[in-house]
């Protein structure tokens, strides 16, 4: 089937001679993005910077995780604060497509100026076959832009090295466990991060709202899959939708918004089945969000659609 | 053995390649204006899907029609692939009276090459707005769905063969047998 030894040997081959002199790497903490900064540190050592963007669009503690990850990884790397930037441009945005856009232009900015100052010309990308594949080309429609692809800009100062290309998931956790890399398990988590799991304007405010939400779903789910109650979806997180309804809390009137939590099983992340959540635990990850976020939040939604016709996320 | 696949912008095309390649084959996706000249030495074809409507804009097919005329060896056809084998041969296509998206019952009506030594009915993934009113002169029916009545159907003259459904993606039951079982089909008509 496939073979991430032979894969490993190949690839550490190939890019010694792609990348002669400096590069740096785009990493989010991720699997596909460790796995391939992993890569390239074996094939050009301390010539890689590791860059780590916080967009503030990142889940709870992700950034200290992912500092202590690296450290662990005795990589060289480097972690950006952007998200001021990365907010400001987000502004009165509401349109899903524009949004991932605005977010792939705003990452390569950054990543040309880190690179300007290592002294990189060459930018290494996680990018696997479903981010290139719904991104859209010549020949098929364009599903969503994911932002490494579909969402670079059209000028760029830097020559894209994208190591896992033909690669899906299931493929790239392989090579991940071969090269012992500690988030070989983490579920997928999108580029755009937050702003595409709020429909309509990521503002700070609203990105906020969704990380406190996503936060319980993850809590709860690994909690139940810790106790043997299900086993771990392969997805699983919270969306913040713009529709508002009327509640009652503590005798008072409420009109609060919607989370909707979507929970998947998949290999690939190109076909997906909905997750059969015993309802105790979607008992309690609707308590959990109705009466710890109950100023945003009186309602909460279980998304019963496979992939296709909906995707995993949804904008 | 050699199995290109040809793309026909499907979201699905290098999951294809990707069986094809587990499954030992020498195989590349290769676009779908290609001339067939430059396909010399292959054992056989897969044509995608793709998000085109094969009755009004034929043109984004490119020379699947030219493969299905030229070719002496197996052809599968799959979702569009498996339209334009059917418009191209006279029979015909059009908008699915109900649109099938995502997990189908498949019922196997005639349970020969492609579903040999498989179960009478079983789990498939599907995506696909319009579907096969009238199969080609020659041609058979060999599985349904509850609500579409064309899943599967082959040649009885030549070596082709379309589906409606995805047998390359994950989801669907015993995908790759009915891709082991086309293999074995391209590896006795080459015998």
């Amino acid at each position: 089937m496939f073979d991430p030894k032979a894969f490993v040997q190949e690839k550490i081959d190939e890019l010694m001679t792609k990348i002669p002199e400096k590069a740096i790497i785009a990493c989010s903490g991720g699997v596909d993005s460790t796995v391939a900064a992993v890569l390239v540190d074996r094939a050009i050592g301390q010539r890689l910077l590791t860059v780590y963007v916080d967009t503030g669009l990142m889940r709870k503690g992700e950034t200290d995780y992912v500092r202590g990850m690296f450290d662990k990884l005795g990589v060289h790397y480097k972690l950006v604060d952007a998200r001021e930037e990365f907010f400001d441009s987000l502004e009165g945005v509401t349109e899903p497509e524009k949004k991932r856009k605005i977010i792939g232009e705003r990452f390569i900015r950054v990543f040309e100026r880190e690179a300007k100052i290592f002294g990189a010309k060459h930018l290494v990308q996680g990018t696997i076959a479903p981010d290139w594949i719904e991104s859209g080309d010549d020949l098929r429609d364009t599903i969503k832009s994911h932002h490494n692809v579909g969402g670079l800009p059209k000028e760029m100062a830097l020559t894209l090295v994208e190591p896992l290309w033909d690669l899906y998931k299931d493929e790239v956790r392989l090579v991940a466990r071969y090269l012992g890399v500690e988030v070989s398990e983490r579920q997928p988590f999108p580029g755009p991060a937050l702003a595409i799991r709020v429909m309509g304007e990521a503002s700070r405010e609203s990105v906020d709202v969704v990380r406190d939400a996503c936060a319980i779903v993850e809590d709860e789910l690994e909690k139940a899959a810790d106790q043997g109650k299900m086993v771990l979806p392969w997805q699983y997180f919270a969306v913040l939708l713009p529709v508002q309804s009327v509640g009652v809390q503590g005798d008072r009137r409420a009109y609060g918004r919607t989370i909707a939590i979507r929970s998947v099983e998949s290999i690939d992340g190109m076909t997906a089945a909905f997750s059969r959540i015993p309802y105790d635990v979607l008992e309690r990850i609707s308590l959990r969000i109705t009466n710890e976020m109950k100023a945003n939040i009186n309602r909460v939604v279980y998304d019963v659609t496979h992939k296709p016709p909906a995707t995993i996320e949804w904008e | 053995m050699r199995v290109y696949v040809i793309d026909n912008g499907g979201q699905w095309t290098h999951r294809e390649w990707r069986v094809l390649k587990y499954l030992k084959v020498e195989t590349r996706i290769i676009p779908n204006n290609t001339p067939f000249e430059k396909l010399a030495g292959v054992d056989a074809l897969v044509l995608s899907g793709g998000a085109p409507d094969v009755a009004s804009e034929a043109g984004r097919m490119g020379n699947n029609g030219e493969y299905l005329d030229k070719a002496d060896f197996p052809i599968l056809g799959i979702c569009a692939g498996m339209h334009i084998m059917t418009t191209h041969f006279g029979g015909s296509t059009g908008p699915a009276i109900r649109a099938e998206f995502g997990r189908t019952r498949l019922y196997v009506d005639e349970p020969d090459h492609l579903f040999s030594e498989l179960p009478k009915d079983f789990d498939v993934w599907e995506s696909h707005n319009d579907e096969v009113k009238i199969v080609p002169e020659g041609f058979q029916i060999l599985a349904h769905s509850d609500t579409c009545r064309v899943e599967a159907m082959r040649s009885l003259k030549r070596p082709l063969y379309a589906l409606q459904f995805h047998p390359e993606v994950e989801n669907t039951d015993f995908g790759m047998d009915i891709f082991r079982n086309f293999l074995k089909v391209v590896e006795g008509w080459h015998k």
